[in-house]
């Protein structure tokens, strides 16, 4: 995979769930003895089925949304915690039906048939039995439950190991097609789901069907941001957004390391930096020919800084060194200035930590930049979600019914009673008001905090950081200032399942893995250079005619 | 048979767990000669042949691997094996019971730590920004760090594994050297036979048969130098230095859904194993000791 969500990497997808979520390769190898398609959908043939969109009203953010393009739209920020709930749902979602579902989870498990479970099946009406699977493993978990075709009967399939999954192939064959119940304006039967933006469902669609109920879905999500100590930039009286190029950047590096006392200026920034020469995310389109990202000469241009900085000596070692896990620690110590990172950086939880550390602690955000300092800066967008949930194809259609009435309930817009409900579980037993902020009690941090039924099915994005306004405030008002340079990538939101050859090649290990040794200083670019052209001759050429033959020239760029 | 009938009843569960978690699962080496897709199952996949193994053949990645792994194993041969055997005789000199049980205790704990701890320390200490490169600077002097240059890598690991496994490996040896009898010391010594006489006519002997087990089990591991190690440092050295077998499959075979292209190189990996263990196991025979059985 092309980004950091790698399957060893799971602890930075983790923490980027919290925010919006990352963009993820939609995609998916499809075997050799089952179904042969693409799993793409057909614009004119997706238009026909997608849900109807039915924006939440009820409830009125602070700091509203402000729309882009087509699709891309900020997330709106809430300063305060509405005090009355609204109830969006008004008559019990269940009929009393027995379900199992599975979801991943990145911590504690909270212990089974819990006051919180016990408490929401009363709210849903439903028998519902959550069984939480360590995140960590989820990519080799859910294998053998497919393998032996007993998956429950809902069930979440993070769309960023699509590949470990084949969804594309399960589609149909295990997961349920909800086409027949969501399309266009049957979704009204269940406002709440009608309510998520309609890239959100394009990203859980196979075929032309709709098959993923959407969660964490955004207008606005990105791999991430180049963060910076804004306290000490202040402090030091550097203005952040006089850096302008590349060069600019450089020179930073170079007026904030001090290695003698342990600070560095720069923290790994690779992935999240990258776009700033114009490399697409993965494909683009030059003239009517699909070029991937390796044979631009951008790419290597930026390959060649990043390597530049690394030479120089403005990187962390430990960051140098592939210790990624201590990357906040060094941040928050003041130890490395300057850091990528998922958006779930502009977080409450972040601020807690940082300003435990130091109390001055505030994280900023450079603006999308262009390299040169000419240039229009652009950064791509990603997928709508990643975060995607599936019902079982053995399910009755009325069952189907039953747990789409569920999902319904638990994508009850921020703020609501239903989303208080699902997010901090009963009050007094679970959380308490302090302040009108909702605050878990010890049995909240134990039995709600560590979140399932978000992965079934959530609202939209909203941004909300409950007595940490100053985070809630520099992230919309982020958003706001860098909208016009977000565009959708070539091929967004598109779910593709290629076979096993293309599938590797689009994976590129030997690849991924000379760059990221060329960015930490152990290879020259011309390595690089080398690998591509090995993978070129071993698959990348043959994956790119497949993409031209059965993607672009079928189903167009998604864009 | 009826004399050691409760004898191997004893020996049954233990066969059943081998049957069911190693025989078992020996099964599915057929993957390698297939397109194995997960969702279809081994009955259903498609069978290449060797397809597999001629793309494994030709990917410079894989020898590349293949090399990394001998030569680490190698290293790790001459440099480590011998350090446990030099333990063990010393704490077997030690005369204080409670000195021992103490120096015992020390030398065994790095084993029981994971090796993301042990290799965090090691950053800590020789690390970029560790004691000894921020030491270095502080006095102004050049700086080296450690644990990304892939040429000390070799011996990085090895006195990683040094560090952490040494104390373990002496329980083997101690329990040889318990074997020996004391009368043979004391024979020798009341013929006037010096420490160095007594290590080398008794101690040592005494140990040869376990050592020449070890060392025909560590040929049939040859391939085997682990993994986790080789996982959390890949990044800091590169996959050119880091890459050794294990982690090879696990990267370009079951990360990216490849499972039958993993099974093929691992495959690959237990039919040279085999082999190494059989060839080590046959020279320990010829030189008249037991090797792995009796003859």
């Amino acid at each position: 995979m092309a980004t950091d969500f790698t399957r060893r990497r799971f602890i930075s997808v983790a923490a980027t769930l919290a925010g919006a979520t990352a963009i993820a390769p939609l995609v998916s190898a499809c075997g050799s003895g089952a179904q042969k398609t693409t799993g793409a959908n057909s614009e004119s043939g997706l238009r026909a089925v997608l849900p109807a969109y039915a924006p939440s009203t009820q409830i009125t953010p602070d700091l509203p949304s402000v729309s882009g393009a087509a699709d891309i739209a900020t997330e709106p920020g809430f300063l305060t915690y509405p005090a009355n709930p609204v109830v969006t749902v008004p008559d019990v979602a269940g009929r009393g039906g027995t379900y199992t579902a599975v979801t991943p989870l990145w911590g504690t498990i909270p212990p089974a048939g819990n006051a919180f479970y016990q408490a929401m099946n009363k709210a849903l009406g439903v028998n519902l039995t959550i069984k939480p699977a360590d995140g960590t493993n989820y990519n080799t978990i859910v294998p053998t439950m497919t393998a032996a075709k007993k998956l429950p009967d809902w069930i979440q399939l993070p769309s960023w190991w699509d590949p470990n999954f084949n969804v594309g192939e399960l589609a149909g064959t295990q997961l349920a097609d909800l086409t027949p119940y969501l399309a266009g304006d049957k979704i009204k039967k269940y406002p709440n789901l009608a309510a998520i933006p309609t890239g959100a469902w394009r990203a859980g669609a196979w075929n032309d069907k709709l098959y993923g109920i959407p969660s964490f879905s955004s207008g606005f999500s990105l791999t991430g941001l180049v963060y910076y100590r804004r306290d000490i930039f202040d402090a030091k009286g550097i203005t952040a957004g006089q850096v302008k190029s590349a060069d600019d950047l450089m020179n930073l590096g170079k007026e904030l390391t001090d290695a003698k006392n342990g600070v560095w200026a720069f923290d790994d920034v690779w992935t999240y930096t990258f776009a700033a020469w114009g490399v697409p995310y993965k494909w683009r389109v030059d003239s009517g020919k699909l070029v991937h990202k390796y044979e631009t000469p951008e790419f290597l241009a930026a390959l060649d800084w990043h390597y530049q900085l690394a030479h120089a000596g403005y990187v962390h070692p430990d960051a140098l060194a592939g210790d990624k896990e201590n990357a906040n620690t060094r941040f928050y110590a003041g130890k490395a200035l300057i850091q990528g990172g998922g958006t779930s950086g502009f977080s409450l939880a972040d601020y807690q930590s940082g300003t435990a550390a130091n109390g001055n602690y505030r994280r900023g955000a450079f603006d999308v930049i262009a390299a040169d300092g000419k240039s229009t800066p652009r950064l791509f967008l990603g997928n709508s979600t990643g975060i995607l949930s599936y019902l079982n194809s053995n399910l009755k259609p009325d069952q189907i019914e039953e747990l789409l009435a569920v999902a319904n309930y638990l994508a009850a817009p921020y703020g609501s009673a239903e989303y208080t409900m699902v997010n901090f579980g009963v009050e007094g037993t679970h959380y308490t008001r302090q302040d009108g902020v909702p605050t878990a009690t010890d049995a909240g941090k134990k039995e709600v905090q560590a979140q399932t039924y978000p992965f079934l099915a959530s609202p939209p994005q909203v941004i909300s950081n409950p007595g940490a306004d100053v985070v809630t405030k520099d992230w919309t008002s982020w958003q706001a200032a860098n909208l016009k340079t977000v565009y959708k990538p070539v091929f967004w939101n598109m779910n593709i399942s290629m076979p096993q050859a293309q599938a590797t090649a689009d994976a590129a290990q030997a690849v991924e893995d000379s760059i990221k040794d060329c960015y930490h200083g152990k290879k020259k670019v011309s390595d690089v250079r080398d690998a591509i052209a090995t993978w070129k001759s071993s698959g990348g050429d043959r994956l790119t005619g497949w993409m031209t033959d059965n993607v672009l020239n079928k189903y167009g760029t998604g864009q | 048979m009826r004399r050691d009938r409760s004898l191997l009843l004893m020996v049954v569960p233990a066969i059943l767990l081998l049957l069911v978690f190693n025989y078992v699962p020996l099964f599915g080496v057929v993957t390698a000669f297939q397109e194995y897709d997960p969702i279809v199952g081994v009955w259903h996949s498609d069978w290449v042949g060797l397809e597999q193994f001629q793309r494994l053949f030709a990917d410079s990645l894989f020898w590349e691997s293949l090399k990394n792994t001998l030569y680490l194993s190698f290293v790790q041969l001459i440099l480590f094996f011998p350090i446990p055997i030099a333990l063990a005789l010393l704490l077997n000199s030690l005369l204080s019971q409670r000195l021992r049980n103490f120096v015992q205790s020390v030398v065994y704990l790095p084993h029981f730590f994971s090796w993301v701890l042990a290799i965090a320390l090691f950053q800590q200490m020789l690390g970029g920004a560790g004691v000894l490169n921020q030491f270095l600077r502080s006095h102004d002097l050049g700086t080296w760090d450690v644990m990304t240059d892939p040429h000390a890598f070799a011996l990085l690991i090895t006195s990683q594994t040094i560090w952490k496994e040494a104390g373990w490996g002496i329980i083997v040896f101690l329990a040889a050297l318990a074997t020996i009898n004391t009368d043979l010391y004391e024979a020798a010594a009341v013929d006037g036979a010096g420490r160095w006489r007594r290590l080398r006519h008794i101690t040592l002997p005494g140990l040869r048969g376990v050592i020449m087990l070890m060392l025909v089990l560590r040929l049939g591991n040859a391939l085997t130098v682990g993994f986790e190690q080789f996982l959390i440092q890949r990044d800091a050295v590169g996959h050119d230095a880091a890459d050794v077998l294990d982690t090879f499959s696990f990267y370009y075979g079951i990360a990216t859904g490849n499972y039958s292209y993993g099974a093929a190189a691992g495959l690959f990996k237990s039919v040279i194993s085999l082999l190494l263990i059989w060839g080590a196991n046959k020279l320990a025979h010829t030189f008249g000791e037991d090797g792995l059985y009796r003859q």
